[in-house]
């Protein structure tokens, strides 16, 4: 199928001198004349920014006799800055030339550091890993019970393993949630329905009161008696320091 | 015919149900309940499942020197290495302060000693509040271990009612919060209707209970176990936890 297109909607192919320097002159944004001179002559190659290097310049401090020692805190930078991950993500097509690498006998940096990690990670499998906080760790404040955790090792296999046990408790413990429920709401029907008639409308207004503000959610360990005066008094200490100032 | 008959028996027959219970006397009862204070145990396989995803996460991340991660740690010097010690961050004005604290261990004195009048017991249950003596469905007369109670009069509500139930037993309904308008539940017995409206304990670690014999805090399996099986079955289904 070819579309016929109006001759007169055709533009020349060939760009004018004209309509070059109509695109390479600055415009200014509120009158739409050009800004001064049109400096871009017409079929000369446009002059693009160039990134020096300045090799004289980096040369220089290692010349002047061993420059100045790193710092403590330069050194620590750095290294946070060049850490690496213990397993590096590569995609297959990654791992397949690194395999073949492997087979001609050359190994890069990476490679080497990732199996030194790996090995590192096999023996120290035993000790339960510490998520969060290291006094605040569910296991350390008695949550779940580490002896009852299932043994695993980080592979795919376990893993899914792991999802769908963990999906089974999970769906479980929601629909017996679901069932007691809707058992509680049939209850209560039942016994609105049993009221005699004056008490029965009252029963049905619904109580627009908020639940107080003090009413806590349950947390992670119970209130320390005593705490919250030990806070007050500092704060009250600190605040009279400041004034005394 | 049919039909005349029909409308007819339907005439007879009263309009509400098929048991009289007009005369039933009706008693507001009161399932008082202390939420949780704790977060419960969770399940191990769910903890595997979240500690394997933490674990396959971290080996893709950057693990930085441990000079760095432990950096704030040394600016304060543990008081106490041995236990766990946390620290309390809370600002004013212009300084920002820090106070070592313990946690507070999940499972208190009450529990070690089994003090059913104590609040500060099964911290991760619910707790809910039982007396010992005599009650309106037992004619006999015998204490029995029910909840507080009191026998509709003239009130307003039923709720109210129950309000002053609680109220004869506690003194005040300060550290109460009734949910709703509505009763949770109802129990038909040979002499009386109960109706349970909920109520819960709100900032508050102890209160004085009187006008009975005995009380007790005590969670959902210690519940059953008081009651009768007819009754044990009805609350299995009207308290979920």
């Amino acid at each position: 199928m070819i579309r016929i297109v109006g001759v007169r909607n055709l533009k020349p192919l060939s760009p004018s001198a004209e309509s070059l320097s109509h695109q390479f002159t600055q415009r200014c944004s509120v009158s739409g004349t050009a800004k001064g001179k049109g400096k871009a002559k017409a079929g000369q190659p446009l002059k693009r920014s160039k990134i020096t290097t300045k090799k004289g310049a980096a040369e220089e401090p290692p010349a002047k006799g061993g420059g100045p020692r790193k710092t403590e805190l330069d050194q620590m930078i750095d290294n946070c800055l060049n850490a690496s991950a213990p397993v590096r993500f590569l995609k297959p097509k990654g791992r397949a030339r690194e395999a073949e690498r492997e087979k001609m006998g050359l190994m890069s940096e990476a490679r080497r550091k990732e199996i030194e990690s790996l090995k590192k990670q096999q023996s120290e499998n035993d000790s339960p890993t510490i998520i969060g906080t290291e006094g605040l760790d569910l296991i350390k404040l008695g949550v779940v019970d580490a002896d009852a955790i299932p043994k695993y090792k980080l592979t795919v296999e376990d893993g899914r393993r792991l999802a769908k046990e963990y999906s089974r408790v999970l769906m479980r413990k929601h629909r017996a949630r679901q069932a007691a429920e809707s058992t509680l709401l049939r209850l209560k029907k039942e016994a609105i329905e049993a009221l005699p008639d004056n008490l029965k409308a009252a029963a049905l207004v619904p109580d627009q009161t908020p639940f107080p503000a003090n009413r806590f959610m349950a947390t992670l360990t119970p209130p320390i008696p005593g705490y919250i005066d030990k806070i007050t008094e500092a704060a009250k200490k600190s605040a009279v320091k400041e004034k005394l100032r | 015919m049919q039909r005349l008959c029909a409308k007819l028996a339907r005439s007879l027959v009263p309009a509400r149900g098929f048991c009289t219970s007009n005369s039933d006397k009706i008693v507001a009862s009161v399932l008082f309940e202390r939420l949780p204070v704790v977060i419960p145990k969770i399940d191990p396989v769910i903890y595997a499942f979240q500690e394997f995803s933490f674990r396959w996460g971290q080996q893709f991340r950057r693990e930085y020197p441990d000079q760095f991660l432990k950096k704030s740690d040394t600016r304060f010097k543990l008081q106490m290495p041995s236990t766990i010690v946390a620290r309390h961050m809370f600002c004013r004005g212009t300084g920002s302060y820090q106070i070592d604290y313990v946690p507070a261990p999940r499972i208190t004195e009450a529990d070690k000693t089994d003090d059913k009048r104590s609040l500060q017991r099964a911290l991760d249950r619910r707790l809910y509040l039982l007396l010992y003596g005599t009650t309106y469905g037992d004619p006999s007369g015998e204490p029995v271990w029910h909840f507080p109670e009191k026998a509709y009069e003239s009130e307003e509500t039923l709720r109210k009612c129950a309000e002053t139930a609680l109220e004869s037993v506690i003194g005040d309904l300060s550290h109460t919060y009734f949910v709703g308008n509505a009763p949770m539940g109802h129990m038909q017995l040979p002499v009386c209707k109960r109706f349970f409206f909920k109520s819960q304990v709100i900032a508050a670690n102890s209160f004085k209970v009187g006008k009975c014999k005995d009380f007790a805090w005590v969670t959902k399996d210690e519940l059953l176990e008081r009651f009768p099986e007819q009754a044990a079955e009805f609350l299995k289904k009207m308290i979920i936890s």
